[in-house]
């Protein structure tokens, strides 16, 4: 098994620190020494080297590990294709961007727009995450388009907002509008589930397990114990290690068909204790 | 080779390669998820007729079964990978979508060959279908009037082998079947094989061709037919009145063989004259299972 690479922050970030350039998939052929001359840019400032803002240190292909408060680091892991990446602590803006495979674990909360377009891989973040997670840019037609974005805390406005495949899966509660104009896709949330869910969806599904009101524009159809739900609640509680109760897996579920201000192939459905 | 009195033929059983699925079938009971079974794998005898061959391989616990319901593992097979998605359509279709409750699952994820099933069902769906992707595999939700029937998109198919077997050479009817129901009882829920004809058992074991018509490709195996003893070349020994037929299809040669194994054992008893098995000198199929060598194989050291 590769040593971990291991990047550890040498003092408090002063401002904000693009790393949308980074691709940590090539970093696997790095030396340490390579990774830290690899440049950064930094806010108010010209392109700084990695090195300089962290040390860098152990071997390569393994695992990369970054250490300290990087909550003004900005799309960290962006477009990251493969390999495991843990970030310990906080984390800015746009993590995991545009990920199209891979892994990577953020022990505490992300910023606006985590797993922002995904199309593949697995971001898991062990707090809460800010705006739009698993969503799209402002004013794109389309987000996620893959993977998994796996939230342990609570997430903002929007989460899953536009996505066109993959699934968020958020541990405590949603901010309103979650799943806003979803094309297909899955949004699961075991809390509550905040004002609008699902407004102006196409299709895609938001799963509440928690306290939840449909927007107007959703007709209620029946109650009923989808199969998939209990397939999908099995790999997250399994797999993801998500707080999935035997109530969750034998309960029945409301199913609301909506948006009717779009297609109205989209659904909520709602777990009941029945 | 004798086993508790019983002769045991040199000789060996003729198999062929054939191509595979393992189907997972859910549902809400055991009863519901056993009627889709039985349904799916009626009339599969063999390809001759039946152009697929299926059978139980065994029932499944809740936590063998993706969707954590009670299940039943079937196998399903055919003779070409050309095939295997009509077959499968056309059964699931036919017999698990229209079945309460239940849910149809891949059971071969490993196997590289994927056989579309789900993506051709849901066009019964007429557009309301849904799909969704859990873990990298896509499952089809099919609005029915029951509720919901949920299938994964695509299938595993192996190559694997049809028509190992044994004769029971007895010397009644009675004795042969109960020692073929013997037989039947021991490779019962044996993994990766199973007994594709009515309780596992033939009686009218076929030789290739006709000696009357040339478009007929198998007719009666008269070698082995007590009543033509007198008017064709018999192959039964004296004393034999009754012969039955256990045919094993499996995944592998090694899941035939346990079975064959477990099965001739069980049929060596009173009553039994000798166990052989059916070939065609080893020209028609590659996989053969020698009888002494696999009971052999199977003797206490």
């Amino acid at each position: 098994m590769s040593e971990d690479l291991v990047l550890t922050l040498r003092a408090p970030l002063k401002a904000a620190v693009d790393c949308s350039g980074l691709a940590l998939h090539a970093w696997a052929e790095l030396a340490p020494a390579d990774v830290a001359r690899l440049p950064v840019r930094m806010v108010g400032t010209d392109a700084v080297a990695l090195g300089d803002l962290f040390n860098v240190r152990g071997g390569k292909g393994g695992r990369i590990r970054f250490s300290g408060d990087l909550a003004r680091a900005e799309s960290l892991g962006a477009g990251l294709e493969r390999g495991d990446v843990l970030i310990e602590g906080n984390v800015g803006r746009e993590v995991g961007a545009r990920m199209r495979g891979g892994r990577i674990s953020v022990t505490g909360d992300a910023g606006w727009g985590a797993g922002l377009e995904l199309a593949g891989g697995v971001l898991e973040i062990g707090g809460s995450a800010g705006p739009r997670a698993g969503g799209a840019p402002l004013g794109a037609k389309r987000g996620m388009t893959g993977g998994e974005v796996i939230v342990r805390g609570s997430a903002g406005a929007e989460a899953g907002a536009s996505m066109r495949r993959g699934l968020v899966a958020i541990a405590g509660d949603a901010g309103e509008g979650a799943g806003r104009a979803m094309l297909a896709g899955t949004v699961v949330v075991f809390g509550a589930t905040g004002p609008t869910p699902g407004q102006w969806s196409k299709r895609g599904t938001i799963l509440a397990l928690g306290p939840v009101t449909p927007p107007a524009t959703y007709r209620f159809a029946c109650s009923y114990q989808p199969q998939y739900v209990a397939l999908l609640l099995r790999h997250l509680g399994d797999h993801r290690g998500l707080p999935v109760t035997q109530e969750h897996l034998m309960g029945s579920y409301r199913r609301y068909s909506g948006d009717f201000a779009e297609l109205g192939a989209g659904e909520i459905l709602a777990w009941t204790r029945d | 080779m004798n086993i508790r009195g019983v002769f045991i033929e040199d000789t060996f059983a003729e198999a062929f390669t054939m191509r595979a699925a393992r189907l997972v079938i859910t549902g809400a009971t055991p009863r519901w998820a056993m009627a889709a079974a039985l349904k799916l794998t009626g009339f599969a005898t063999s390809v001759i007729g039946c152009k697929c061959e299926a059978g139980i391989e065994r029932e499944l616990a809740p936590s063998e079964t993706p969707d954590g319901r009670t299940g039943v593992s079937v196998l399903f097979m055919v003779m070409s990978k050309d095939d295997m998605p009509k077959r499968l359509i056309e059964r699931v279709g036919q017999t698990v979508l229209t079945c309460p409750t239940t849910a149809c699952y891949d059971g071969l994820p490993d196997a590289p060959d994927r056989v579309g099933v789900g993506s051709a069902l849901r066009f019964f769906a007429d557009g309301f279908q849904a799909s969704k992707v859990i873990a990298g595999e896509r499952f089809w939700r099919i609005p029915v009037m029951e509720g919901e029937f949920l299938v994964q998109e695509k299938f595993g198919m192996l190559k694997a082998i049809g028509g190992g077997n044994f004769l029971i050479l007895a010397r009644s009817a009675a004795a042969a079947l109960a020692a073929a129901e013997a037989a039947v009882d021991a490779m019962a829920g044996m993994a990766g094989a199973f007994l594709p004809f009515p309780g596992g058992v033939v009686r009218s074991g076929s030789k290739v061709g006709s000696r009357r018509s040339k478009t007929m490709i198998a007719s009666t195996n008269d070698a082995f037919c007590p009543t033509l003893r007198a008017v064709t070349k018999s192959d039964l020994p004296e004393g034999v009145n009754s012969v039955l037929e256990i045919v094993i299809n499996g995944i592998d040669a090694p899941a035939i063989a346990r079975a064959m194994r477990a099965g001739i054992d069980a049929a060596c008893r009173e009553g039994i004259v000798a166990i052989t098995a059916g070939n065609y000198a080893g020209k028609l199929g590659p996989h053969h299972f020698y009888l002494r060598k696999i009971m052999a194989e199977g003797a206490p050291a």
